[in-house]
């Protein structure tokens, strides 16, 4: 409720056109100190399969993973706040395109033993910084009480890399960054006013024509019109985080049972390989023997299936009231967006019709 | 007599000795929904049980008759099977037994899965995609399911040749169900099969609702639990 009064009070200061007094400077200011893009993290694709089927071929609990998709966005976005080397890292429901840079992932693989991760890092001009697989082991989640410390070598890759990625870059490249990026965020809300800044290449790609005045009122109003939906995301991110510090405790619990089950799966192969050298073929204990090495094989698989249900009893309810809490933000925003869309282009055309 | 021990050895043979597959390629398709919904709590009725000894005695017949070993019992000669014969059955017989041995089936069913749940053994489990059977396949051995009519056929398909199948057929009132349960092996010239015969029933109602969590196990409630 707070977050919507605020909300409402910036739209009104949206609308007024306050227009602060100033040369017609372009937007950026000529600073070389250094620039750190800000980064958004959106919620990773599961990587679950559409064909059932395959759920337990590939050992996948699609319920999981769909809480993994929300959870270990917020690894990786504590990994680069805690490395100071980016302005504001957020967590966001769905990928924004107009991001400074935008990063996207999808779970490769996540069980007990290794976390593999698809990474894409993007920034507002369309190039990209990062494509690429990580994977490595799951750092031993009996030390609970670490809650970022949770795949953390995987996310310390993605980081390192990433600012790798930062460093190739000029201030003034940075700069450019953050430029196309509020361009673009303009153009999507007000296309008939920032269309005319903006080239879009054939690859995807987005330069700067030129770039509005830094008075330039709808500038102005887009920079605010941002800082609102900066504060939804900003909501948005601290619903995942309170939902990430309810879960964290469990899922630690839970990649332990896995990392056990695992073990349990080798230690029943290497018993199964030994375990019929000495038994004569075809008597009672031969033939027990190979129906108890299946038994314990899918007793395994059982155990397995009732801790994802375990899992999920006790975390579903968490994330689906989120979830609903998000859509409601969402919701708001959504709308917003219409309402500011028609206002800004109705706006535009009136100044334009008196400048003329 | 003569031709009916080659008739039964030749039967012998095609029962035990081919490879042809217990779960038929027809037997993989269906249309609509499953079948048969064999849902529910089983428990075992014992007065319909095939009794394992009898059945045993039946299998040492028929190896008897079609067996070429020969022994003096100091009257004559008589005919019986080798004793590797026998104890092969009699393997597959404990097996059989072992398996067969719960009291209670729990069998929950949906669109996709089968799973038969037993005491002290691990739960069947058919699985069933867009109007075919899956085989859940491991190393350690094959488990694929198969739609006879209504009759639901497992098969399990172990190393070293050993299979172990079960048929399950409801009645047409639904309260009864039958199991067959036939144990296989290369190492054996027969099959061994036993019935078991389970009647429907409901679980009393609990008073407590309970749920399984990970952190704090199994979770009770007097009022319906809300996760």
């Amino acid at each position: 409720m707070r977050q919507v009064r605020i909300a409402a009070m910036l739209l009104t200061l949206v609308l007024t056109g306050f227009s602060p007094a100033g040369a017609d400077e372009p937007a950026t200011a000529k600073s070389s100190a250094r620039v750190a893009l800000n980064v958004s993290i959106a919620v990773f694709d599961p990587g679950v399969p559409d064909d059932q089927s395959q759920f337990r071929d590939l050992k996948i609990f699609p319920r999981i993973r769909q809480v993994e998709a929300r959870f270990l966005p917020f690894v990786l976005r504590d990994t680069l706040a805690n490395s100071h080397d980016w302005g504001a890292v957020r967590v966001v429901p769905e990928p924004d395109i107009a991001a400074e840079l935008l990063v996207t992932g999808t779970i490769l693989r996540s069980d007990g033993a290794v976390l593999a991760l698809k990474i894409r890092a993007v920034d507002a001009g369309g190039h990209v910084w990062l494509d690429k697989a990580f994977s490595g082991p799951v750092a031993d989640t009996r030390a609970v009480a670490d809650k970022s410390g949770i795949q953390q070598p995987v996310f310390a890759q993605v980081a390192v890399e990433l600012e790798a990625a930062q460093r190739q870059r000029d201030a003034a490249e940075l700069r450019r960054i953050s430029d196309i990026s509020l361009i673009r965020y303009g153009n999507r809300l007000a296309p008939s006013a920032f269309g005319q800044y903006l080239n879009e290449g054939s690859d995807g790609t987005f330069s700067l024509k030129r770039l509005p005045a830094a008075n330039d009122p709808m500038l102005e109003r887009i920079q605010r019109i941002r800082g609102v939906e900066y504060i939804f995301t900003d909501a948005v991110d601290t619903k995942f985080r309170e939902l990430n510090s309810e879960i964290a405790s469990i899922y630690a619990l839970w990649r332990e049972h896995r990392r056990k089950s695992l073990e349990y799966e080798k230690e029943d192969a290497r018993w199964a390989a030994t375990s019929t050298d000495n038994l004569e073929r075809g008597s009672y204990e031969s033939i027990q023997n190979i129906y108890d090495n299946y038994k314990f094989h899918r007793i395994t698989q059982q155990e397995q299936d009732k801790l994802a249900i375990a899992f999920n009893n006790e975390v579903g309810p968490k994330v689906d009231a989120m979830e609903q809490r998000i859509a409601e933000l969402e919701f708001w925003v959504e709308q917003r967006y219409i309402e500011w869309h028609r206002l800004l282009e109705q706006l535009f055309e009136a100044e334009t019709q008196i400048e003329q | 007599m003569l031709r009916i021990s080659v008739i039964l050895t030749v039967t012998l043979c095609v029962c035990a000795c081919t490879t042809a597959p217990v779960i038929k390629e027809e037997m993989r398709y269906f249309d609509g929904p499953l079948p048969s919904d064999l849902s529910g709590s089983w428990e075992r009725n014992y007065a319909r049980d095939d009794d394992v000894n009898a059945v045993l005695r039946e299998a040492y017949y028929q190896l008897s008759r079609t067996s070429q070993d020969q022994y003096y019992n100091g009257n004559s000669v008589m005919v019986g099977p080798s004793s590797n014969d026998m104890a092969s059955v009699v393997a597959l017989a404990r097996l059989a037994e072992l398996i067969t041995r719960p009291d209670v089936l729990t069998i929950t069913q949906d669109e996709h899965e089968i799973s038969i749940e037993r005491e002290d053994d691990f739960a069947m489990l058919c699985s069933f995609y867009n109007g075919a059977t899956k085989a859940n396949q491991s190393p350690y051995g094959n488990e694929v399911c198969g739609w006879d009519g209504k009759d639901l056929v497992s098969n399990l398909v172990l190393p070293d040749g050993l299979q172990v199948t079960h048929r399950f057929t409801k009645s047409d009132d639904g309260q009864q169900l039958r199991v067959i349960t036939t144990v296989t092996s290369k190492t054996s010239r027969l099959p061994f099969s036993l019935r078991r015969f389970y009647k429907k029933f409901e679980h009393l109602p609990s008073s407590f609702e309970c749920i399984e969590t990970l952190s704090m196990k199994r979770v009770c409630s007097t009022s319906e639990v809300k996760p």
